[in-house]
């Protein structure tokens, strides 16, 4: 695909008074594998150009997914046409104008030169370390460049690319099942020994499971069902939702309605984790502390609303919970017994405007008393209301890499409110 | 196309096993109004090629946007050199598929008016009426009415010799009221799925009309009781809720390639094991699930799935015993099966198929039975109509579901509106206790249009339908 003829194309053959493209291209290369074999294999490149345009406040729509002439002039005629049927919009919105961008870093060499091959060894060698535990392993290696870009009639003009590494595995020996996964933007920093020695560690621990029944009690949430939790608290942000009355943040802003210790940002200083330029707004993209000690700070918002009610249009485009660094073994005698949680699974919510979510915990919880752990419990049910859930932690670990998009860390919660079980 | 036969015909040559190529072309308008600012109005085009070879036991599947020959024929070999890497790790455990014959065939999904040839002003003009009427009532703070519409054009080809033309159109329109009173926000939502129909079926909809219904009912939700705390109850259910019930409860843990641990990784697995398979109880005597790719208007019917095989209709539970599965040419073989379901579907042309629901529905009761009727027998207990929080952990035994709009039972009668009310269950209590199914007349469909699964993830769709149903001693009450 040329870029350059795409946007130059646009320029000249658009004739709407305002338009915005978003290019967005990637190439993929994805290894599945399921009980030590590998089912699924798959690669190749995906491109969509997407173009917005208005007549006065009229606007519509367009996608095509190749970048020829014939497709080019079919987005521009459709989107031109959608916009004359359609009626002007109260909350219109000009294209952005040219600005200056952070500077960030989200490729790596190591990531770019991953290939077919390699990947391919990193699942036998997977698969081996599975049989040599007599267990079966599940997951996927996959690999992924992408470059996003911007133009529009205003004068906005940029391009960011990424990439991406990932590699989860699943162990099942007898009834233990247990995950892990590397996720990162730097093939560089994968160890398949140092994670398959994690998952093996997990599996172990997991060995002896006694049946537990749902309570509140303190838990350990380890970084990945953190974040998992926090991204759905996130959703419920939103500025304008919140303004109009449909979250627990209405009339909120600037008061303490989260735990003192807690602070969630955005950033694009951790070079670890991926941090666009630009949103896909076109607007760029700035540190943001939506939460800081327990104070909201700031929620996500649109253009639109940003500009009706005078805040600056940010969106969350990675997650940062800074921590402390209590260890998991301080903090198990901190509380008298407790839990700890690996990951979630299927949180959804369950009430909007109060904030509660359900959801299970998955690939292995563990029960600790006394500073030790025990054994390992059956999985259970939550329903909790997380900005509440962060005035009753009780202590932060280190903040570490959870995905490619969050860095937080371990925390003990006191009396997670777990409302059933299930059998395994 | 001469695609079809140049990328077959280069996959044979290379020493394929078996080798298809799908060119697939989708179309997508989604016009979106909140309020009365038109957040959305857009058309996708999505057009391109996927190409799976099997070569010594394993599967390669690559994909291009790029239609010449040059670009095909490399697409091919990318294929054949993943399926060759694929079979260095599968030597002792090779995947095989099971025998299929040829097939030349078209399929085209009936509809009497393409929804793509409806004006788009007209469209709008449509959901501004809507929205309007929502908003006339006081209390409703947001009004959302969208309308999707989807063509897939499909070419598919495979080295079985199998040709087949397939247009695929559906249409799915879903409204939201949401009323903010007394310090709570509450949303009811008009939404019975999407249906393999054209613009028919949203003129006799009378969308409207039902929107000013839908305003009602969230004003009266916002201002109604909470249930309390969780007791035993009854619960009546109607075929727009149970559509998800089903979906999660029993779909998904029928998909065979979750039952053999292909999904153990993301999705998750499945309890019902093949060693129950004809003799597992899942449900009540009364409970037959129908697995159905040629039901009409059905969101999985498109005449054949992705591995080149034909729509069939099946039992999954029969009299309330696990009884077959959904599966695909290669799961099939791995339980010791010599046919496959045709459960193989892709959603665009960049996704390798995979083992997915089919139209799957609840066969109504046998005895006349009408939903006021069933009310009238029920002393104690709750009705759900609508989808609402909704969950199930990853090997699909334990679930809560909430609902959009739900009424006390008491003494026979629908007493009073209740809000914010969730059952949690679990397989095989909650479809044993199945006590009461209306009839035939009372049977309507739900289609799904997102169901999401597989890495990378992927959305189909299919239909469920049930006639409204009883459930007894199930736990109920009210959220928190």
């Amino acid at each position: 695909m040329n870029r350059e003829f795409i946007e130059q194309y646009i320029r000249s053959h658009c004739s709407a008074e305002d338009y915005t493209c978003r290019i967005s291209e990637s190439d993929s290369h994805e290894t599945r594998f399921a009980q030590n074999g590998i089912t699924q294999h798959l690669a190749g490149p995906k491109v969509w150009i997407d173009l917005s345009v208005s007549f006065g406040a009229k606007s519509g729509n367009s996608l095509v997914n190749q970048g020829n002439e014939a497709n080019l002039d079919r987005l521009i005629k459709t989107a031109e046409e959608n916009a004359r049927l359609a009626p002007e919009d109260p909350e219109h919105m000009p294209s952005v104008g040219a600005s200056e961008l952070p500077q960030v870093q989200n490729c790596s060499d190591a990531t770019l030169a991953l290939t077919p091959e390699q990947m391919v060894d990193i699942v036998q060698q997977t698969i081996n370390k599975a049989k040599a535990l007599d267990a079966k392993v599940s997951g996927m290696c996959e690999k992924h460049i992408s470059t996003n870009g911007i133009f529009s009639k205003n004068g906005f003009s940029a391009i960011d690319s990424n990439t991406v590494f990932c590699h989860s595995m699943t162990l099942k020996k007898g009834e233990v099942e247990t995950k892990v996964s590397y996720e990162a933007k730097d093939f560089a920093g994968f160890d398949l020994d140092l994670e398959f020695g994690r998952l093996a560690s997990q599996a172990e621990a997991l060995a002896r499971q006694e049946t537990f029944e749902a309570q509140k009690i303190a838990v350990i949430l380890r970084p990945p069902a953190l974040q998992e939790l926090m991204w759905y608290m996130n959703w419920m942000m939103n500025r304008r939702q919140s303004d109009e009355g449909f979250t627990p943040f209405t009339g909120m802003l600037d008061k303490q309605c989260f735990g003192e210790k807690f602070s969630l940002h955005t950033t694009l200083k951790n070079p670890l984790i991926l941090a666009q330029p630009f949103n896909m707004m076109g607007v760029p993209t700035k540190e943001m502390t939506w939460v800081e000690k327990g104070v909201l700070k700031a929620m996500p918002t649109d253009r639109y609303w940003a500009e009706r009610v005078g805040c600056e249009a940010q969106m969350p485009y990675n997650m940062y919970i800074p921590g402390e660094d209590i260890s998991e073994t301080e903090m198990m005698k901190l509380v008298p017994r407790g839990l700890i949680i690996n990951r979630f699974w299927y949180i959804r919510p369950v009430d909007m405007k109060r904030g509660e979510l359900t959801g299970m915990t998955r690939d292995g919880v563990l029960y600790f008393e006394d500073g030790e752990v025990k054994h390992a419990v059956n999985n259970l049910r939550f329903n909790e209301i997380p900005h509440e859930m962060t005035q009753r932690i009780l202590a932060f670990g280190t903040a570490q890499l959870a995905s490619t998009r969050a860095f937080v860390p371990p925390i003990l919660v006191d009396n997670f409110n777990f409302v059933d079980k299930t059998t395994f | 196309m001469k695609y079809l036969d140049l990328a077959m015909n280069a996959a044979s040559s290379l020493g394929a096993e078996y080798a298809d190529i799908r060119i697939q072309r989708s179309t997508d308008q989604r016009i979106l109004m909140r309020n009365l600012s038109l957040k959305n109005a857009d058309t996708q085009v999505v057009d391109g090629y996927g190409i799976r070879v099997f070569k010594d036991g394993a599967w390669g599947f690559a994909h291009n946007n790029v239609y010449n020959d040059e670009a095909v024929l490399a697409t091919v070999e990318k294929a054949f050199h993943i399926a060759k890497l694929s079979a260095t790790v599968n030597r002792d455990k090779k995947l095989r598929l099971t025998p299929e014959r040829s097939y030349i065939a078209t399929y085209k999904t009936p509809y009497k008016t393409d929804p793509f040839e409806i004006p788009l002003s007209e469209k709008v003009e449509l959901l501004t009426q809507i929205n309007s009427n929502m908003l006339s009532y006081e209390g409703i703070r947001q009004a959302m009415s969208y309308f999707i519409m989807h063509k897939d054009e499909k070419l598919f080809a495979s080295t079985l010799g199998t040709r087949l033309d397939i247009t695929y159109v559906f249409v799915d329109p879903i409204i939201t009221a949401t009323a903010v009173a007394d310090g709570d926000s509450q949303s009811r939502t008009f939404d019975e799925g999407g249906r393999t129909v054209g613009w028919e079926w949203i003129e006799e909809l009378d969308l409207a009309e039902k929107a000013k219904q839908i305003a009602q009912e969230a004003l009266i939700k916002v201002k109604a009781d909470t249930l309390g705390p969780e007791e035993r109850r009854s619960l009546v259910l109607d075929p727009n809720h149970l559509g998800l019930t089903m979906h999660e409860s029993v779909g998904h843990p029928t998909e065979l390639d979750r039952v053999l641990g292909w999904e153990a990784d993301y999705a998750g697995i499945s309890f019902a094991t093949p060693e129950k398979l004809k003799n597992y109880r899942y449900g009540s005597e009364i409970v037959n699930f129908v697995g159905d790719n040629t039901l009409a208007e059905g969101m999985a019917t498109m005449g054949f799935d992705d591995d080149g095989v034909p729509g069939q209709r099946w039992h999954i539970i029969k009299d309330g015993i696990l009884n077959e599965y959904g599966s695909t040419r290669d799961t099939a073989m791995e339980i010791g099966l010599d046919y496959s379901r045709g459960c193989n579907r892709a959603t665009y042309y960049f996704d390798q198929p995979i083992n997915r629901i089919p139209n799957l529905y609840l066969l109504p009761g046998t005895k006349a039975l009408s939903p006021a009727e069933l009310i009238a027998d029920t002393e104690d207990g709750v009705y759900i109509q609508g989808r609402g929080s909704f969950s199930i952990d990853q090997h699909r035994v334990n679930f809560q579901f909430g609902g959009d709009f739900f009424w006390e039972i008491k003494n026979g009668k629908l007493y009073r509106p209740l809000k914010k009310v969730l059952y949690k269950s679990c397989n095989p209590e909650f479809w044993n206790s199945c006590d009461a199914i209306c009839d035939k007349r009372y049977w309507r469909p739900f289609g799904v249009v997102n169901c999401g699964k597989g890495q990378p993830s992927q959305t189909a769709r299919m239909t469920h339908g049930s006639a409204p149903a009883r459930f007894r001693n199930i736990r109920v009450g009210g959220s928190q």
